[in-house]
């Protein structure tokens, strides 16, 4: 790597942590917006006003904003991100240690079967370009696109879960079986968990394999343009070659970058699907908090789904001056 | 960034500005109009019967001349905006609230009608209590209290008792509607039927059922769920329904309250009352902690001296002010003024004041807990301003109850073993809990046998007489709760300060309608804070009835002196 | 929606052969009435917004039954779980003591559910267009601004975009809902707080490109001010990516409002086909397997969607011609 590379990553990495500060800091005002106070959670008949005021010191919301604020930085470079209103001595690192993990199974399972299926079908519609089988795929892939996917996954439930009674229909898993996971690893290890999987990874991928179809397809058309190719294509190379090995490798590239930024947009759009699946990650955590009026915890929760997108933006930043020779270090600057 | 920010104040603004427009209530004068009503209930989201039903109310209360907001708002939030906003300048809500649906669930320490009595509407829990309506009526103080303390005599209660639902039903202080019929399905595949008990107002979903049920196959488990939070496994914290029925399986209590709701002694061998005052406990002899130590009086006091431990702080007015490290059942235990230990198996309570509840809120209502885990726990949280019992959870719970801990996850499922050691050893080997907020799942769990019982139905009734009548193997249970659903006015404030409109709100409500239309026929017609299962305490006369009738409202309305204007919108006398 | 961009983004230098000194009006005319002439889907997606923009405004006069209020029979009860007419078993209407005469069935409380698809659009529509009109002049100005003057201007609005990427939109989304009372201009505020991120990048790199085509020098030479040459000169040739990007936020708005609605967060007396479906899947409508209130919601929000997809691909062949179908 030479030295300009190397000043383009670090640049890029502050300026990803001023994004993050911003980011933090916004969301700390957004949440002295809140609607309800910490009390909310404890109803009780012999509150006093020392009481509530020990609530209130307990998560130091009785300080000045300015001091609350710092207090807040600090605790977050720490990884401190307080205690929860709603469960009952949890802190909030508790409870979204436990759901990033299933969270990230969720998505990376559903973005490595939608990229799979969605670069091999670019593939297909741009070796079938002009056919009618293209223009039915790719209305399909739209309509993929454009349904909900809390629709999708509603008809999907009802079809396998509750006619058929083939697939489970929520959760990861009955307790009578999870509570025997001592760890990530036997939980990985098990067929139930895989089993509970099957439909939000399904309905998930098939929303989200749209775009690396697309993007595929339209490289491939592009690239197929190219000098190149034309080349192969006279040197006598069979279609199928031309297509796989020359054409898709160089297609691949803006498809990885799209697959390393939809890691981050994933995590933070899977919300919905966690909801209509009862599968316990962050978007759940989230959308319970806020019912819940758990602020803290659903302060930690949007703050963990935004470390994870700011970190992939900078990785795709990076993968994308790295691997496109086309655009040099300064360049790509200059164009984001 | 700067236009970021800029947004959001603008936001914020606005959101001050729609503040401001909303006029805070002011007195009343004549002739005037009764200015715009705001009612509050949950979202429809949350729990749509409750949201149904108020909408209805308040398309009847516009029939009345009013103009009528309905408020669908969060249930953490709705107690922000009722239950901390009772008076003028409390709270974040820019006023005190109006009107609102409300519930009260039925526990088993309802079961006595004291609790309900006293606590809803005695003027000395107005400003922080359950009283939130703001009820201040010192004749019904009077009769609240002398319930309380008429120990010896049950008929005379009981008048005390009728009295104090006469008052509130004339007064229409909380406008009654329903009670529910909770509905429970159960698989009787895997379970016999006639040993499941049904507890006079709690339903089949009890520490007898618990205990009892005898499983017909050899799976020996129990599964239910809850769709609400399971967030804590404390024997010292009230969090909630689904973690009590938790708590009350894994400790033990001296007394516990049997299926037809009065309390009978059951890790206490006996409790004999040597006069109102005092009462001596003994308990059962050989009883075990889960821990293996040996259950003994000096525990079962401190079980009341850890509820009863707490500091007492002065505050910047120089009032003094006590502050218990377990808030939640410190009310139960305060009437309690001594604690003496006879021998490792007796002791004797002394009471305060004589008090005709002491069995049921107080001796079955506390958890047993072991002085060896908790005594180093509570001095600690003595020595400390920042916590209290609350907001701790012991790694492995040790309780003495029928069912030990085996596993929990917060919000995740609760799982329990039968306690081999334990004298009543529970018929089913494990006992376990999910936490399924999707009703869809709750119901393809019971039809599919992967769970067996289902206690807690916050859907559409309907929907499981359905699911029982095309499923052979399921049987649905239901039974008259202690508790209710209700409208409760803010009566510090007009115009519910006027009995004669609050009965006439009461007028509108379609008392019938509401339990054929909205529960399916799975609600009994509800007329007074005291459920027709506590048979006992309903002997009384007739209480006042409110028929449903818009007619009616606006003819008593007119008789109290309201008038309409041209526009029929309703003026004040 | 921002991985679209990002991958757009590359490809954005190869529209510049359509953006040339001439009338920029016309120009812009002409662009748009190429993109329906060339391309039949995005004349379909305009189809289809017109249908459904007409179904909005005489919702009224259209759907047969007040959405909100549960109909009642003779008896004055609710008409509750009635199936579609078509599906319902004869006579079983009458025992019940009314008419069955509804499209689509009652839901479990008695409401019309072909009344409420048809006020639906009302709130899909108005939600769609504000928030692309939002989405794609905040974008619009922001780009041009950022992309004509560059350096400090440049800078910040640039990092504000990235502070814009950062943020998850659908949680934040959720936040504001969960804060602010129940309405469907949530969604639309958040929309226009975070998407013109998007949008805005895209017109930069493109006003970058324009700003150094002769046209523009010559109106600079000429003595023309800096917002007359980014108004009149630079903007009429951009505006066709704006539509692009307008088209695409009206498909994403009507998907997030669907979504925030399905949660919980929205106005239940705001009828929208993200509330219907929330309803129905609260309701119990997935066991009931009552598929006539399930469907229909799905589809129109399908259909408006995929209408705003072809409008902007109908854009996109025409500004970026080498995706065009060979």
């Amino acid at each position: 790597m030479n030295r300009g590379v190397v000043y383009y990553i670090l640049g890029r990495f502050l300026q990803s942590v001023m994004v993050l500060w911003i980011i933090v800091t916004l969301l700390f005002l957004l949440f002295r917006l809140a609607p309800s106070n910490p009390l909310a959670s404890y109803i009780d008949t012999t509150f006093t006003k020392q009481q509530e005021a020990a609530i209130l010191a307990r998560f130091g919301l009785d300080k000045p904003l300015g001091e609350q604020y710092i207090i807040y930085l600090f605790n977050l470079l720490k990884l401190d991100l307080g205690e929860t209103f709603s469960y009952s001595g949890k802190s909030v690192m508790d409870i979204l240690r436990a759901d990033l993990p299933n969270t990230i199974y969720l998505t990376l399972s559903s973005l490595l079967l939608a990229y799979f299926v969605g670069v091999l079908g670019g593939i297909a519609m741009a070796a079938l370009r002009g056919s009618l089988l293209e223009r039915v795929g790719t209305t399909f892939t739209l309509m993929t696109r454009a349904a909900p996917q809390f629709w999708v996954g509603m008809l999907l439930l009802t079809f396998f879960a509750f006619q058929l009674k083939l697939l489970p229909s929520s959760g990861i898993g009955p307790a009578i079986v999870r509570y025997r996971w001592e760890t990530e690893w036997d939980k990985l290890m098990s067929p139930v968990f895989w089993r509970h999987m099957i439909l939000p990874t399904f309905t998930l991928a098939l929303y989200l394999h749209g775009l690396p179809l697309l993007l595929m397809r339209s490289n491939m058309l592009e690239v197929l343009d190219q000098d190149y190719v034309t080349m192969s294509r006279l040197a006598g190379y069979s279609e199928w070659r031309v297509m796989i090995q020359t054409a898709a490798r160089n297609a691949m590239l803006p498809v990885l970058t799209a697959l390393t930024l939809g890691i981050g947009y994933s995590i933070g759009g899977n919300v919905v699907i966690e909801h209509v699946f009862s599968w316990p990650g962050l978007g759940r955590t989230l959308v319970r908090a806020v019912q819940q009026a758990d602020y803290p915890l659903a302060q930690g929760a949007f703050f963990f789904i935004a470390l994870i997108i700011v970190f992939m933006n900078f990785i795709a930043d990076i993968l994308y001056s790295l691997l496109d020779p086309r655009v040099g270090a300064s360049a790509q600057a200059q164009v984001s | 960034m700067s236009r970021k920010l800029a947004r959001i104040s603008v936001i914020a603004a606005l959101l001050a500005l729609v503040m401001v427009a909303v006029v805070p209530v002011s007195s009343q004068s004549a002739g005037e109009m009764v200015p715009s009503i705001i009612v509050h209930s949950v979202t429809q989201a949350e729990r749509p019967i409750e949201y149904e039903t108020t909408r209805l109310v308040v398309e009847n209360m516009r029939e009345l001349g009013l103009e009528v907001e309905h408020r669908a708002i969060p249930w953490a939030q709705l107690i922000d905006e009722i239950w901390y906003s009772r008076v003028e300048g409390q709270g974040r809500a820019e006023r005190p609230f109006q009107m609102t649906h409300w519930r009260m669930v039925g526990r088993p320490e309802r079961s006595d009608p004291d609790e309900f009595t006293y606590n809803l509407f005695h003027s000395s829990v107005r400003d922080g209590g359950y009283n939130f309506v703001g009820y201040n009526n010192p004749e019904y103080d009077a009769l609240a209290e002398a319930q309380r303390v008429e120990v010896a005599d049950k008929e005379a209660r009981l008048d005390l008792i009728c009295e104090a639902q006469q008052v509130i039903r004339n007064d229409m202080v909380n406008a009654y509607f329903i009670h529910p019929l909770t509905p429970q399905v159960v698989n009787t595949a895997v379970f016999n039927p006639d040993s499941i008990v049904s507890q006079a107002g709690i339903g089949v979903h009890n520490f007898w059922t618990w205990i009892g049920i005898e499983p017909t196959t050899d799976d020996k488990t129990l599964i239910t769920s809850t769709t609400s939070f399971l967030n804590s496994f404390n024997p010292l914290e009230i969090a909630g329904d689904a973690p009590s029925r938790v708590t009350e399986m894994t400790w033990d209590r001296l007394m516990r309250i049997n299926p037809i709701g009065v309390a009978e002694p059951w890790a206490a061998e006996s409790v004999v009352w040597e006069d109102p005052l005092n009462v001596v406990v003994t308990l059962r002899a050989g009883m075990t902690w889960h821990d293996g130590e040996a259950v003994q009086s000096d525990d079962a006091a401190y079980s009341f001296e850890a509820a009863l431990a707490g500091t007492t702080q002065t505050d910047e007015d120089g009032k003094e002010e006590f502050r218990p490290e377990a808030p939640d059942y410190h009310p139960f235990a305060r009437n309690v003024a001594n604690i003496e230990i006879i021998d490792d198996l007796s002791l004797r309570f002394t009471l305060h004041t004589p008090s005709a509840a002491f069995e049921t809120s107080s001796l079955a209502k506390l958890n047993l807990i072991p002085k060896h885990v908790w005594e180093p726990i509570i001095n600690d949280l003595l020595e400390r301003d920042d916590a209290d019992a609350d907001s701790i959870q012991e790694e492995i719970p040790i309780g003495s109850g029928p069912f030990k801990y085996v596993a929990f996850d917060v919000n995740e499922f609760v799982l329990l073993e039968a306690f081999d050691d334990h004298w009543a050893r529970p018929k089913i080997d494990t006992w376990l809990m999910n936490v399924l907020p999707n009703q869809e799942a709750t119901l393809g769990q019971i039809q599919a046998g992967e769970m067996n019982f289902l206690w807690e139905w916050p859907g559409d009734p309907g929907v499981l007489q359905d699911i029982v009548a095309e499923n052979e193997h399921l049987d649905l249970f239901s039974a008259i709760s202690i508790g209710f659903n209700y409208f409760a006015f803010n009566v510090r404030y007009a115009p519910f300060d006027d009995v004669s409109f609050r009965q006439a709100i009461a007028h509108a409500i379609p008392q019938q309608f509401i339990i054929d239309n909205i529960f399916n026929g799975l609600a009994a017609p509800a007329d007074s804070f005291v459920s027709a299962a506590l048979e006992y305490w309903r002997q009384c006369d007739d209480l006042p009835t409110y028929d449903y009738s818009i007619e009616g409202a606006r003819a008593l309305l007119e008789s109290a002196g309201y008038s309409w204007d041209d526009d029929g919108r309703l003026l004040y006398p | 929606m921002q991985q679209d961009a990002m991958a757009r983004e590359g490809q954005s230098g190869k529209a510049t052969a359509r953006f040339r000194q001439g009338s920029a009006i016309r120009q812009l005319w002409e662009t748009n009435l190429e993109v329906f002439q060339r391309d039949k889907m995005a004349l379909f997606g305009l189809f289809i917004f017109a249908i459904f923009a007409i179904v909005a405004i005489l919702a009224p006069q259209i759907a047969p039954n007040d959405p909100l209020n549960p109909l009642k029979n003779n008896d004055g009860d609710w008409i509750k779980d009635a199936m579609p007419y078509w599906l319902a078993e004869p006579g079983e209407d009458e025992a019940e003591g009314y008419t069955n005469t509804f499209l689509l069935g009652t839901t479990n409380i008695g409401r019309d559910i072909f009344s409420q698809l048809i006020h639906g659009s009302r709130s899909a529509l108005l939600v769609g267009f504000s928030a692309a009109a939002a989405v794609a002049v905040i974008g619009t100005v922001i780009g041009l601004l950022a992309g004509y003057y560059g350096g400090w201007i440049d800078t910040i609005l640039m990092r504000a975009a990235d502070v814009a990427f950062g943020i998850p939109f659908i949680p934040f989304i959720i936040v504001i809902s969960a804060f602010f009372d129940p309405s469907i201009w949530n969604v639309v505020i958040a929309m226009a707080v975070l998407l013109w991120r998007d949008t805005g990048r895209v017109i930069r790199s493109q006003v970058l490109v324009i700003k150094e085509q002769a046209f523009v020098s010559a109106a600079r030479v000429s003595g023309a001010s800096d917002l007359r040459i980014i108004f009149v000169y630079i903007a009429p040739s951009i505006l066709p990516l704006s539509f692009l990007y307008g088209s695409f936020a009206i498909a994403w708005a009507i998907l997030t409002e669907a979504s925030v609605s399905f949660l919980g967060f929205s106005d239940p007396e705001t009828i929208s086909w993200g509330y219907m479906l929330q309803d129905a899947f609260n309701s119990l409508a997935l066991s009931r397997e009552a598929f006539y209130w399930i469907v229909p919601p799905g589809l129109c929000i399908m259909l408006t969607v995929m209408a705003g997809f072809f409008i902007g691909r109908g854009y996109e062949e025409v500004l970026f011609p080498r995706l065009r179908r060979m």
